[in-house]
Protein backbone atom coordinates (compact mmCIF):
# COMPACT_ATOMS: atom_id res chain seq x y z
CA UNK A 1 0.00 0.00 0.00
CA UNK A 2 2.80 2.33 0.83
CA UNK A 3 4.80 1.59 -2.35
CA UNK A 4 1.38 1.98 -4.39
CA UNK A 5 1.53 5.83 -2.74
CA UNK A 6 4.69 6.37 -3.51
CA UNK A 7 5.03 5.36 -6.73
CA UNK A 8 1.99 7.84 -7.36
CA UNK A 9 3.52 10.37 -5.36
CA UNK A 10 6.84 9.76 -7.85
CA UNK A 11 4.41 9.92 -10.96
CA UNK A 12 2.37 12.76 -9.89
CA UNK A 13 6.41 15.09 -8.43
CA UNK A 14 7.65 13.91 -11.81
CA UNK A 15 4.67 16.07 -14.03
CA UNK A 16 4.76 19.21 -11.39
CA UNK A 17 8.65 19.56 -11.55
CA UNK A 18 8.84 19.55 -15.32
CA UNK A 19 5.08 22.10 -15.28
CA UNK A 20 7.33 24.47 -12.90
CA UNK A 21 10.16 23.67 -15.22
CA UNK A 22 8.29 25.48 -18.17
CA UNK A 23 4.56 26.45 -17.37
CA UNK A 24 3.96 25.69 -20.70
CA UNK A 25 0.70 23.61 -20.23
CA UNK A 26 -0.42 26.28 -17.48
CA UNK A 27 0.25 28.98 -18.93
CA UNK A 28 -1.24 28.43 -22.04
CA UNK A 29 -4.52 26.38 -20.51
CA UNK A 30 -4.88 29.68 -18.18
CA UNK A 31 -4.51 31.79 -20.99
CA UNK A 32 -7.42 29.60 -22.91
CA UNK A 33 -9.60 30.37 -19.75
CA UNK A 34 -8.90 34.07 -19.67
CA UNK A 35 -9.83 34.94 -23.55
CA UNK A 36 -12.64 32.62 -23.27
CA UNK A 37 -14.12 33.87 -20.74
CA UNK A 38 -13.24 37.48 -22.17
CA UNK A 39 -15.12 36.29 -25.29
CA UNK A 40 -18.37 35.71 -23.53
CA UNK A 41 -18.14 38.62 -21.30
CA UNK A 42 -17.89 40.72 -24.01
CA UNK A 43 -20.75 38.88 -26.19
CA UNK A 44 -23.14 38.81 -22.92
CA UNK A 45 -22.60 42.72 -22.86
CA UNK A 46 -23.74 45.43 -20.41
CA UNK A 47 -27.40 43.11 -19.87
CA UNK A 48 -27.92 41.33 -16.68
CA UNK A 49 -28.03 37.82 -17.05
CA UNK A 50 -29.95 35.27 -14.87
CA UNK A 51 -28.36 32.78 -12.26
CA UNK A 52 -28.77 29.85 -14.75
CA UNK A 53 -27.18 31.62 -17.45
CA UNK A 54 -24.03 32.45 -15.51
CA UNK A 55 -23.58 28.81 -13.97
CA UNK A 56 -23.98 27.22 -17.48
CA UNK A 57 -21.67 29.15 -18.93
CA UNK A 58 -19.01 29.43 -16.06
CA UNK A 59 -19.43 25.46 -16.55
CA UNK A 60 -19.27 25.65 -20.21
CA UNK A 61 -15.88 27.28 -20.17
CA UNK A 62 -14.75 24.69 -17.44
CA UNK A 63 -15.59 21.93 -19.58
CA UNK A 64 -13.72 23.37 -22.47
CA UNK A 65 -10.74 24.23 -20.75
CA UNK A 66 -10.93 20.54 -19.53
CA UNK A 67 -11.08 18.83 -23.07
CA UNK A 68 -8.34 21.50 -24.51
CA UNK A 69 -5.56 21.28 -21.50
CA UNK A 70 -5.98 18.02 -19.79
CA UNK A 71 -5.29 16.03 -23.03
CA UNK A 72 -2.06 16.72 -22.78
CA UNK A 73 -1.08 14.39 -20.04
CA UNK A 74 -0.53 11.81 -22.07
CA UNK A 75 0.30 13.55 -25.21
CA UNK A 76 3.57 14.69 -23.83
CA UNK A 77 4.84 11.74 -22.30
CA UNK A 78 4.43 10.13 -25.81
CA UNK A 79 5.95 13.53 -27.70
CA UNK A 80 9.16 13.19 -25.41
CA UNK A 81 9.32 9.15 -25.45
CA UNK A 82 9.33 8.29 -22.14
CA UNK A 83 6.29 6.40 -22.23
CA UNK A 84 8.66 3.01 -22.03
CA UNK A 85 10.34 4.42 -19.40
CA UNK A 86 7.33 4.75 -17.78
CA UNK A 87 5.66 1.72 -18.10
CA UNK A 88 8.49 -0.33 -16.95
CA UNK A 89 9.30 1.59 -14.49
CA UNK A 90 5.83 2.02 -12.70
CA UNK A 91 2.46 0.07 -12.72
CA UNK A 92 -0.11 1.28 -14.53
CA UNK A 93 -2.69 2.14 -11.70
CA UNK A 94 0.12 4.11 -10.18
CA UNK A 95 0.70 6.45 -12.87
CA UNK A 96 -2.92 6.74 -13.51
CA UNK A 97 -3.07 8.21 -9.81
CA UNK A 98 -0.45 10.33 -10.40
CA UNK A 99 -1.53 12.02 -13.58
CA UNK A 100 -5.03 12.42 -11.88
CA UNK A 101 -4.27 13.75 -9.54
CA UNK A 102 -1.84 15.81 -11.48
CA UNK A 103 -5.09 16.85 -13.51
CA UNK A 104 -7.29 17.71 -10.94
CA UNK A 105 -4.60 20.71 -9.56
CA UNK A 106 -5.10 21.74 -13.05
CA UNK A 107 -8.56 21.35 -12.65
CA UNK A 108 -8.91 23.30 -9.44
CA UNK A 109 -6.16 26.18 -11.20
CA UNK A 110 -8.93 26.76 -14.02
CA UNK A 111 -11.84 26.57 -11.65
CA UNK A 112 -10.11 29.52 -9.49
CA UNK A 113 -9.27 31.74 -12.14
CA UNK A 114 -12.94 31.09 -13.69
CA UNK A 115 -14.71 31.81 -10.81
CA UNK A 116 -12.54 34.73 -9.54
CA UNK A 117 -12.65 36.44 -13.46
CA UNK A 118 -16.39 35.44 -14.09
CA UNK A 119 -17.82 36.66 -10.90
CA UNK A 120 -16.10 39.90 -11.32
CA UNK A 121 -16.91 40.68 -15.24
CA UNK A 122 -20.31 39.66 -14.34
CA UNK A 123 -21.15 40.67 -11.24
CA UNK A 124 -22.32 37.66 -9.95
CA UNK A 125 -24.33 37.75 -6.76
CA UNK A 126 -22.99 34.83 -4.61
CA UNK A 127 -24.31 33.81 -1.58
CA UNK A 128 -22.65 30.65 -0.95
CA UNK A 129 -19.24 30.40 -1.62
CA UNK A 130 -18.46 27.76 0.61
CA UNK A 131 -21.16 25.47 -1.16
CA UNK A 132 -20.14 26.99 -4.98
CA UNK A 133 -16.32 25.79 -3.77
CA UNK A 134 -17.82 22.67 -2.91
CA UNK A 135 -19.65 21.89 -5.79
CA UNK A 136 -16.40 23.37 -8.35
CA UNK A 137 -14.41 20.78 -6.13
CA UNK A 138 -16.62 17.63 -6.72
CA UNK A 139 -17.58 18.27 -10.14
CA UNK A 140 -14.11 19.01 -10.69
CA UNK A 141 -12.91 15.33 -9.51
CA UNK A 142 -15.14 13.93 -11.32
CA UNK A 143 -13.98 15.85 -14.78
CA UNK A 144 -10.61 15.20 -14.04
CA UNK A 145 -11.16 10.98 -13.69
CA UNK A 146 -12.94 11.14 -17.30
CA UNK A 147 -10.81 13.13 -18.66
CA UNK A 148 -7.62 11.29 -17.55
CA UNK A 149 -8.62 7.90 -18.66
CA UNK A 150 -9.62 9.46 -22.18
CA UNK A 151 -6.22 11.71 -22.56
CA UNK A 152 -4.64 7.86 -22.24
CA UNK A 153 -6.98 7.04 -25.04
CA UNK A 154 -6.11 9.41 -27.41
CA UNK A 155 -2.88 9.30 -27.21
CA UNK A 156 -2.93 5.86 -28.63
CA UNK A 157 -4.59 7.40 -31.82
CA UNK A 158 -2.87 7.85 -34.69
CA UNK A 159 -4.81 10.76 -36.17
CA UNK A 160 -6.24 13.26 -33.41
CA UNK A 161 -8.30 16.19 -34.39
CA UNK A 162 -10.67 17.63 -31.64
CA UNK A 163 -11.11 14.29 -30.35
CA UNK A 164 -11.30 14.40 -26.47
CA UNK A 165 -13.96 16.81 -27.00
CA UNK A 166 -16.21 14.17 -28.91
CA UNK A 167 -15.44 11.50 -26.55
CA UNK A 168 -15.55 13.39 -23.38
CA UNK A 169 -18.96 15.59 -23.53
CA UNK A 170 -20.56 12.72 -24.05
CA UNK A 171 -19.97 11.03 -20.56
CA UNK A 172 -20.14 14.33 -18.73
CA UNK A 173 -23.47 15.01 -19.81
CA UNK A 174 -25.24 13.57 -16.05
CA UNK A 175 -22.21 15.35 -14.29
CA UNK A 176 -23.28 18.69 -15.44
CA UNK A 177 -26.95 18.04 -15.19
CA UNK A 178 -26.10 17.78 -11.27
CA UNK A 179 -23.07 20.48 -11.11
CA UNK A 180 -25.33 23.18 -12.63
CA UNK A 181 -28.01 22.70 -10.34
CA UNK A 182 -25.92 22.25 -7.40
CA UNK A 183 -23.60 25.92 -8.29
CA UNK A 184 -26.96 27.24 -9.09
CA UNK A 185 -27.84 26.75 -5.27
CA UNK A 186 -25.01 29.14 -4.14
CA UNK A 187 -26.22 32.60 -5.95
CA UNK A 188 -29.55 34.45 -5.73
CA UNK A 189 -32.60 32.80 -5.72
CA UNK A 190 -31.00 28.98 -4.94
CA UNK A 191 -31.56 27.20 -1.32
CA UNK A 192 -28.45 26.82 -0.59
CA UNK A 193 -27.26 23.36 1.05
CA UNK A 194 -30.02 21.94 1.74
CA UNK A 195 -31.11 22.43 -1.75
CA UNK A 196 -27.77 21.03 -2.81
CA UNK A 197 -27.36 18.30 -1.26
CA UNK A 198 -28.94 15.58 -3.23
CA UNK A 199 -27.01 16.75 -6.00
CA UNK A 200 -23.32 16.81 -4.08
CA UNK A 201 -24.26 13.30 -3.47
CA UNK A 202 -24.91 12.47 -7.09
CA UNK A 203 -21.75 14.43 -7.78
CA UNK A 204 -19.47 12.66 -5.66
CA UNK A 205 -21.22 9.33 -6.24
CA UNK A 206 -19.99 9.92 -10.32
CA UNK A 207 -16.99 10.88 -9.36
CA UNK A 208 -16.36 7.70 -7.33
CA UNK A 209 -17.61 5.28 -10.47
CA UNK A 210 -15.61 7.63 -12.97
CA UNK A 211 -12.56 7.10 -11.36
CA UNK A 212 -13.06 3.61 -10.28
CA UNK A 213 -14.19 2.56 -13.94
CA UNK A 214 -10.83 4.47 -15.03
CA UNK A 215 -8.65 2.51 -12.76
CA UNK A 216 -9.88 -1.04 -14.11
CA UNK A 217 -9.71 -0.02 -17.74
CA UNK A 218 -6.39 2.37 -17.75
CA UNK A 219 -4.19 -1.23 -17.76
CA UNK A 220 -5.53 -2.04 -21.08
CA UNK A 221 -5.39 1.28 -22.62
CA UNK A 222 -2.01 1.68 -21.39
CA UNK A 223 -0.43 -1.56 -22.09
CA UNK A 224 -0.07 -2.93 -25.73
CA UNK B 1 -9.16 -17.78 -35.68
CA UNK B 2 -12.41 -19.09 -34.26
CA UNK B 3 -14.23 -20.40 -36.93
CA UNK B 4 -17.61 -19.26 -37.17
CA UNK B 5 -18.14 -20.38 -41.01
CA UNK B 6 -20.53 -22.66 -40.50
CA UNK B 7 -24.15 -21.01 -39.59
CA UNK B 8 -26.89 -23.87 -39.40
CA UNK B 9 -28.49 -21.99 -42.71
CA UNK B 10 -32.04 -23.95 -42.15
CA UNK B 11 -32.21 -22.84 -38.83
CA UNK B 12 -31.45 -19.24 -39.20
CA UNK B 13 -33.70 -19.31 -42.06
CA UNK B 14 -36.97 -20.72 -39.82
CA UNK B 15 -36.09 -17.90 -36.90
CA UNK B 16 -35.31 -15.03 -39.43
CA UNK B 17 -38.84 -15.83 -41.43
CA UNK B 18 -40.43 -16.09 -37.74
CA UNK B 19 -39.23 -12.70 -36.84
CA UNK B 20 -40.57 -11.12 -40.14
CA UNK B 21 -43.71 -12.36 -39.57
CA UNK B 22 -44.26 -11.32 -36.25
CA UNK B 23 -43.20 -7.85 -36.94
CA UNK B 24 -45.78 -7.90 -39.97
CA UNK B 25 -48.45 -9.47 -37.53
CA UNK B 26 -47.58 -6.35 -35.07
CA UNK B 27 -47.74 -3.80 -37.59
CA UNK B 28 -51.00 -5.02 -38.87
CA UNK B 29 -52.58 -5.65 -35.34
CA UNK B 30 -51.12 -2.34 -34.30
CA UNK B 31 -53.09 -0.17 -36.50
CA UNK B 32 -56.04 -2.06 -37.66
CA UNK B 33 -57.23 -3.38 -33.69
CA UNK B 34 -59.31 -1.23 -32.06
CA UNK B 35 -57.79 0.81 -29.30
CA UNK B 36 -59.70 2.69 -26.34
CA UNK B 37 -60.31 6.35 -26.18
CA UNK B 38 -57.13 7.99 -24.49
CA UNK B 39 -57.39 11.79 -23.83
CA UNK B 40 -55.41 14.18 -25.95
CA UNK B 41 -53.55 10.90 -27.29
CA UNK B 42 -56.13 9.45 -29.56
CA UNK B 43 -55.10 7.57 -32.05
CA UNK B 44 -51.54 8.49 -31.65
CA UNK B 45 -51.55 6.57 -28.99
CA UNK B 46 -50.73 3.69 -32.09
CA UNK B 47 -46.92 5.37 -31.38
CA UNK B 48 -46.80 3.62 -28.76
CA UNK B 49 -46.69 0.19 -30.19
CA UNK B 50 -43.33 1.34 -32.24
CA UNK B 51 -41.55 4.32 -29.60
CA UNK B 52 -41.09 2.52 -26.62
CA UNK B 53 -39.64 -0.80 -28.52
CA UNK B 54 -37.34 1.28 -30.20
CA UNK B 55 -36.07 1.97 -26.20
CA UNK B 56 -35.60 -1.36 -25.30
CA UNK B 57 -33.81 -2.58 -28.59
CA UNK B 58 -31.38 0.31 -28.20
CA UNK B 59 -31.17 -0.88 -24.54
CA UNK B 60 -30.29 -4.74 -25.89
CA UNK B 61 -28.38 -3.67 -28.53
CA UNK B 62 -26.44 -1.48 -25.75
CA UNK B 63 -26.12 -4.74 -23.39
CA UNK B 64 -24.73 -6.72 -26.22
CA UNK B 65 -22.02 -4.57 -27.36
CA UNK B 66 -21.12 -4.00 -23.77
CA UNK B 67 -20.67 -7.77 -23.39
CA UNK B 68 -18.67 -8.13 -26.86
CA UNK B 69 -16.51 -5.24 -25.68
CA UNK B 70 -15.62 -6.80 -22.45
CA UNK B 71 -15.15 -9.91 -24.00
CA UNK B 72 -12.82 -8.13 -26.45
CA UNK B 73 -10.74 -6.77 -23.16
CA UNK B 74 -10.87 -10.51 -21.93
CA UNK B 75 -9.84 -12.33 -24.72
CA UNK B 76 -8.33 -9.90 -27.59
CA UNK B 77 -10.61 -11.79 -30.37
CA UNK B 78 -11.16 -9.59 -32.99
CA UNK B 79 -14.29 -11.33 -33.97
CA UNK B 80 -15.96 -10.37 -30.35
CA UNK B 81 -14.81 -6.74 -32.20
CA UNK B 82 -16.61 -7.10 -35.31
CA UNK B 83 -19.95 -8.35 -32.71
CA UNK B 84 -19.38 -5.00 -30.58
CA UNK B 85 -19.06 -2.73 -33.84
CA UNK B 86 -22.08 -4.83 -35.47
CA UNK B 87 -24.36 -4.11 -32.32
CA UNK B 88 -23.78 -0.51 -31.72
CA UNK B 89 -24.25 0.26 -35.44
CA UNK B 90 -27.58 -0.86 -34.87
CA UNK B 91 -28.32 0.09 -31.98
CA UNK B 92 -27.81 4.04 -32.62
CA UNK B 93 -30.41 2.72 -36.01
CA UNK B 94 -32.89 1.94 -33.34
CA UNK B 95 -31.98 4.92 -31.57
CA UNK B 96 -32.36 7.60 -33.75
CA UNK B 97 -35.80 5.79 -35.25
CA UNK B 98 -36.42 5.84 -31.48
CA UNK B 99 -36.13 9.45 -30.96
CA UNK B 100 -37.38 10.68 -33.90
CA UNK B 101 -40.72 8.44 -33.68
CA UNK B 102 -40.30 10.37 -29.61
CA UNK B 103 -39.79 14.03 -30.82
CA UNK B 104 -42.92 13.83 -33.58
CA UNK B 105 -45.51 12.48 -30.95
CA UNK B 106 -44.63 14.98 -27.84
CA UNK B 107 -44.65 18.37 -30.84
CA UNK B 108 -48.53 17.50 -30.61
CA UNK B 109 -49.65 15.64 -27.52
CA UNK B 110 -47.30 16.93 -24.50
CA UNK B 111 -49.26 20.18 -23.46
CA UNK B 112 -46.43 22.11 -21.61
CA UNK B 113 -43.74 22.79 -24.06
CA UNK B 114 -46.59 22.24 -26.58
CA UNK B 115 -45.60 22.76 -30.30
CA UNK B 116 -41.89 22.28 -29.42
CA UNK B 117 -39.22 19.93 -31.10
CA UNK B 118 -37.30 19.62 -27.80
CA UNK B 119 -38.96 18.82 -24.29
CA UNK B 120 -35.24 18.31 -21.98
CA UNK B 121 -37.15 15.20 -20.85
CA UNK B 122 -34.70 13.06 -18.67
CA UNK B 123 -35.94 10.37 -21.03
CA UNK B 124 -34.52 12.53 -24.40
CA UNK B 125 -31.56 13.20 -22.75
CA UNK B 126 -31.06 9.44 -22.42
CA UNK B 127 -31.38 8.57 -25.42
CA UNK B 128 -29.35 11.65 -26.83
CA UNK B 129 -26.73 10.52 -24.20
CA UNK B 130 -26.29 7.07 -25.44
CA UNK B 131 -26.15 8.39 -29.36
CA UNK B 132 -23.32 10.70 -28.86
CA UNK B 133 -21.68 7.83 -26.79
CA UNK B 134 -22.20 5.38 -29.87
CA UNK B 135 -21.19 8.62 -32.32
CA UNK B 136 -17.92 9.00 -30.41
CA UNK B 137 -17.02 5.48 -30.46
CA UNK B 138 -17.70 5.01 -33.64
CA UNK B 139 -14.80 8.70 -34.66
CA UNK B 140 -12.62 6.65 -32.06
CA UNK B 141 -12.70 3.47 -34.50
CA UNK B 142 -11.66 5.79 -37.11
CA UNK B 143 -8.56 7.09 -35.47
CA UNK B 144 -7.01 4.45 -35.40
CA UNK B 145 -4.42 2.39 -38.19
CA UNK B 146 -3.36 -0.90 -36.51
CA UNK B 147 -6.69 -2.99 -35.73
CA UNK B 148 -5.66 -4.97 -32.22
CA UNK B 149 -5.44 -1.57 -31.08
CA UNK B 150 -8.26 -0.17 -32.54
CA UNK B 151 -10.62 -3.49 -31.15
CA UNK B 152 -8.63 -2.75 -27.59
CA UNK B 153 -9.27 0.92 -26.85
CA UNK B 154 -12.51 1.10 -28.26
CA UNK B 155 -14.05 -1.55 -25.93
CA UNK B 156 -12.31 0.35 -23.05
CA UNK B 157 -14.23 3.41 -24.17
CA UNK B 158 -17.60 1.47 -24.81
CA UNK B 159 -17.00 0.10 -21.31
CA UNK B 160 -16.24 3.59 -19.58
CA UNK B 161 -19.10 5.29 -20.94
CA UNK B 162 -21.58 2.74 -19.77
CA UNK B 163 -20.14 3.33 -16.47
CA UNK B 164 -22.40 6.57 -16.89
CA UNK B 165 -25.30 5.38 -17.69
CA UNK B 166 -27.00 4.07 -14.54
CA UNK B 167 -27.04 7.66 -13.57
CA UNK B 168 -28.89 8.22 -16.38
CA UNK B 169 -31.21 5.76 -16.04
CA UNK B 170 -31.76 6.13 -11.82
CA UNK B 171 -30.40 9.21 -10.79
CA UNK B 172 -31.10 11.92 -13.25
CA UNK B 173 -34.86 11.38 -13.54
CA UNK B 174 -35.67 10.98 -9.93
CA UNK B 175 -35.04 15.01 -10.07
CA UNK B 176 -35.54 16.17 -12.81
CA UNK B 177 -39.27 16.89 -13.98
CA UNK B 178 -40.15 14.38 -16.47
CA UNK B 179 -43.72 14.80 -18.97
CA UNK B 180 -42.86 10.93 -19.95
CA UNK B 181 -45.82 8.74 -18.49
CA UNK B 182 -44.73 6.84 -15.79
CA UNK B 183 -42.17 9.52 -14.56
CA UNK B 184 -42.50 11.61 -11.60
CA UNK B 185 -46.08 13.02 -11.33
CA UNK B 186 -48.02 11.71 -14.65
CA UNK B 187 -49.74 8.57 -14.67
CA UNK B 188 -47.84 5.60 -15.31
CA UNK B 189 -49.14 4.69 -18.86
CA UNK B 190 -50.41 1.28 -17.66
CA UNK B 191 -53.03 2.90 -15.78
CA UNK B 192 -54.23 4.73 -18.66
CA UNK B 193 -54.03 1.77 -21.37
CA UNK B 194 -56.69 -0.58 -22.05
CA UNK B 195 -55.35 -4.16 -21.22
CA UNK B 196 -55.97 -4.37 -24.91
CA UNK B 197 -53.06 -2.50 -25.87
CA UNK B 198 -50.73 -4.40 -23.76
CA UNK B 199 -51.55 -7.39 -26.08
CA UNK B 200 -49.94 -5.62 -29.07
CA UNK B 201 -47.38 -3.87 -26.95
CA UNK B 202 -45.28 -6.71 -25.62
CA UNK B 203 -45.37 -8.73 -28.82
CA UNK B 204 -44.46 -5.33 -30.61
CA UNK B 205 -41.02 -5.48 -28.01
CA UNK B 206 -40.86 -8.77 -28.70
CA UNK B 207 -41.10 -8.25 -32.70
CA UNK B 208 -38.24 -5.40 -32.47
CA UNK B 209 -35.94 -7.15 -30.37
CA UNK B 210 -35.71 -10.12 -32.76
CA UNK B 211 -35.79 -7.90 -35.84
CA UNK B 212 -32.58 -6.25 -34.05
CA UNK B 213 -31.25 -10.00 -34.01
CA UNK B 214 -31.81 -10.69 -37.40
CA UNK B 215 -30.35 -7.36 -38.84
CA UNK B 216 -27.25 -7.77 -36.46
CA UNK B 217 -26.59 -11.44 -37.27
CA UNK B 218 -26.47 -10.59 -40.86
CA UNK B 219 -24.19 -7.55 -40.63
CA UNK B 220 -21.82 -9.72 -38.72
CA UNK B 221 -21.76 -12.61 -41.27
CA UNK B 222 -20.81 -9.79 -43.68
CA UNK B 223 -18.51 -8.32 -41.60
CA UNK B 224 -16.80 -11.49 -40.69
CA UNK B 225 -16.73 -12.89 -44.40
CA UNK B 226 -14.93 -9.26 -45.16
CA UNK B 227 -12.66 -9.57 -42.19
CA UNK B 228 -11.43 -13.13 -43.85
CA UNK B 229 -11.17 -11.92 -47.04
CA UNK B 230 -9.72 -8.36 -46.43
CA UNK B 231 -8.33 -8.42 -43.05
CA UNK B 232 -10.38 -5.29 -42.62
CA UNK B 233 -13.18 -5.54 -40.44
CA UNK B 234 -14.67 -2.31 -40.46
CA UNK B 235 -18.49 -1.73 -42.08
Amino acid sequence: MINWIIGSWAVLEKDLRLEMRSRYALNMLLMFVLSSLLLMALAIGQNPISEHMQIALLWVVIMFSAAIGLGRSFVAEEERGTVLLLQLNVPGTQVFAGKLVFNFLLLLAVDGLSLTVFSLLLNMQIFNLPLLITALVLGSLGVAGATTLLAAIIARATNRGPLLPVLLFPMLIPLLLSVVFASRQALAGGFGWIGAQTELVTMGAFAGVVITAAFLLFEYVWTD
Amino acid sequence: MMSHASVNLKKYHLIRNLVFGWVTIVLLAGFLLDIPKINILEHTARNLYFHVPMWFTMMAAAFVSGYHSFKVLQTGDPVRDIRALQAARIGTFFGILGLLTGIIWSKFTWYIGTDVWWNFDPRQIMVTFQLLIYGAYFVLRSTFDDPMKRARISAAYNLFAMSAIPFLLYVIPRQMESLHPGAEGNPAFSEITHPIMRMVFYPAIIGFIGLFWVLYTQRVRVALMKYRITQDSEL
